[in-house]
């Protein structure tokens, strides 16, 4: 099958500081990813580049079999929703969705304007006027409306509350499903969305650090409850993630080779097992003291 | 075929600052130096005739300033954002200088200077030769302080403010060699002469290559330009 997204040693460099540095992957077409990792890891450089705004350095870009950059074919099937796009000073929301209208196939105007009434956006106010939470309501409308097959979002959610944030989640995974297309994501907030995530991506200075299916990520670690000596047993051999001693009581992650069989082994020790978060697993990974690859996962 | 639709739209809004504006700005200054024209006896030359051209080279810097990074997040091409707008500006300079030709012929053939010898759309020497020369000459004017404005406005796109900064230094330092050099050579005389043998038709037609230059390195610019 034609893959969404291929890359392979994409590289940006400014300078001698490398923005991102020899990341491959490929994504596959109607599948919801996660661009994951901490500020400045690159995140945005990448979809700057996948979507032919940035140049990169080196290295091989696919977008839908073909290079993005003025391909009038790859970039008519992109929807780029980013944190910091810049709309003309004197267009309204209305002048701005009409705009949108006119650039993607696929828009549904219907949609957007029903999207607008849940969002509660004054549809006569000039965009410069807008608070940060309704600049990003505007943003995450055209992404959806325009039904791009590459719908990129790039921090989509800033300055919105609880309330919208939902709202963008549930209006997301509903009309992926009547749509479905390939949607990346780039987030902080990894565990809002950690349940429409179905693959995560993970970059950290620059480079790819963890490329896998969600489900396969969450069964990857453990968290153990139970006496410390049940625990050490139990870790031994493992890589603990995390620790934490109360009183003789012990709570511990624990991470690699976690299948049926060390889950029943647990409980025969008599530990309290639960899952981890994918948010706990990111931190972990990212935290600097890490020098994980992806391949040793 | 979408992205047009799209380039196109971004411009139709911007519908009252391509035309409304400075033909409001253009009359209104006509209609101050009317009033003045009014309580003197003598003719009355005015230059209130180059707002239009003052305007039109702000809107070149100003327009790909606010259009361009919203259009390439609009997934269009760099090089239709370029063409379309091209379109648009050759359309609304045409149109202005359509529109600017019967003011001029009411000003000499019917008025009489607006009926207080006002001399506003039409000028000597720059309104000299037949009607087709004077709109041709109000065109290419138009259409070289759009593109003196948009290529600008597309070193700063692409080269950033450092860029432009060093563009004006540059700019700044090969006028004054040159005119040093004229000085120093005593070419001045000679330069005024010929100019002078030249009608206001010759040197308009002459700026007209110079904007084909202008606009081609604004597309360079652009299609390796970054939002």
């Amino acid at each position: 099958m034609q893959s969404a997204v291929a890359v392979s040693n994409l590289t940006k460099t400014y300078g001698k500081v490398a923005a991102v540095s020899e990341v491959s992957f490929t994504m596959e077409p109607n599948k919801i990813y996660g661009l994951l990792g901490r500020n400045g890891a690159g995140k945005t450089t990448i979809m700057h580049m996948i979507t032919a705004q940035l140049f990169p350095t080196s290295g091989e870009l696919r977008v839908f079999g073909e290079a993005p950059y003025e391909n009038a074919n790859v970039l008519s099937q992109i929807c780029f929703i980013k944190e910091g796009q810049k709309y003309p000073d004197l267009f309204r929301i209305s002048d701005v969705l009409d705009v949108a209208g006119g650039c993607f196939k696929n828009w549904d105007n219907e949609y957007a304007y029903s999207l607008v009434e849940e969002f509660r956006l004054p549809l006569k106010r000039r965009m410069k006027k807008l608070s940060r939470g309704m600049l990003s309501s505007v943003g995450i409308i055209i992404g959806l409306a325009s039904r791009a097959p590459l719908t990129l979002f790039d921090e989509p959610y800033l300055g919105l509350d609880a309330v919208a944030r939902s709202l963008f989640y549930n209006r997301l995974i509903e009309d992926y499903a009547e749509h479905p297309r390939t949607i990346v994501l780039s987030t902080h907030l990894i565990d809002e969305v950690s349940q429409l995530l179905e693959h995560v991506m993970v970059i950290d200075k620059g480079r790819l650090i963890l490329n896998e299916e969600s489900e396969m990520l969450r069964g990857r670690a453990l968290t153990v409850i139970g006496s410390a000596a049940a625990v050490e047993s139990f870790a031994a051999g493992k890589e603990m993630i995390e620790r934490e001693a109360f009183g003789s009581l012990m709570k511990s992650t624990v991470m690699g080779g976690i299948d049926e069989d060390e889950i029943r082994r647990a409980r025969a020790l008599g530990l309290e097992t639960t899952a981890v978060s994918l948010q706990q697993l990111i931190v972990h990974l990212t935290n600097g003291n890490s020098e994980r690859g992806a391949v040793r996962l | 075929m979408n992205a047009m639709t799209g380039i196109f739209k971004i411009h139709l809004k911007y519908k009252n600052y391509w035309f409304t504006l400075p033909w409001c700005i253009l009359l209104l200054n006509f209609s101050i130096n009317w009033t003045i024209g009014y309580f003197f006896e003598e003719e009355f030359y005015t230059g209130g005739l180059s707002s239009i051209y003052v305007y039109i080279f702000i809107m070149g810097t100003i327009l790909l300033h606010q259009t361009f990074p919203f259009a390439i997040g609009l997934s269009i091409r760099r090089t239709d954002y370029y063409w379309g707008t091209a379109a648009i500006s050759v359309i609304v300079t045409l149109l202005s200088s359509i529109l600017l030709m019967p003011l001029s012929i009411i000003e000499t053939k019917f008025t009489e200077g607006w009926g207080v010898s006002l001399h506003y759309f039409n000028l000597p020497y720059l309104s000299d030769g037949s009607i087709l020369e004077q709109m041709w000459i109000s065109f290419v004017l138009l259409l070289f302080f759009f593109y003196l404005g948009f290529v600008t406005a597309s070193v700063h796109r692409r080269y950033g403010k450092i860029g432009l900064l060093l563009l004006s230094v540059a700019a700044f330092l090969a006028s004054s060699l040159g005119i040093f050099l004229m000085s120093y050579y005593k070419w001045w005389g000679s330069l005024f002469t010929s100019m002078a043998d030249l009608s206001a038709f010759q040197i308009a037609s002459w700026t007209f290559p110079i904007t084909l230059i202008l606009a081609g390195i604004s597309y360079l610019l652009l299609r390796r330009s970054t939002v």
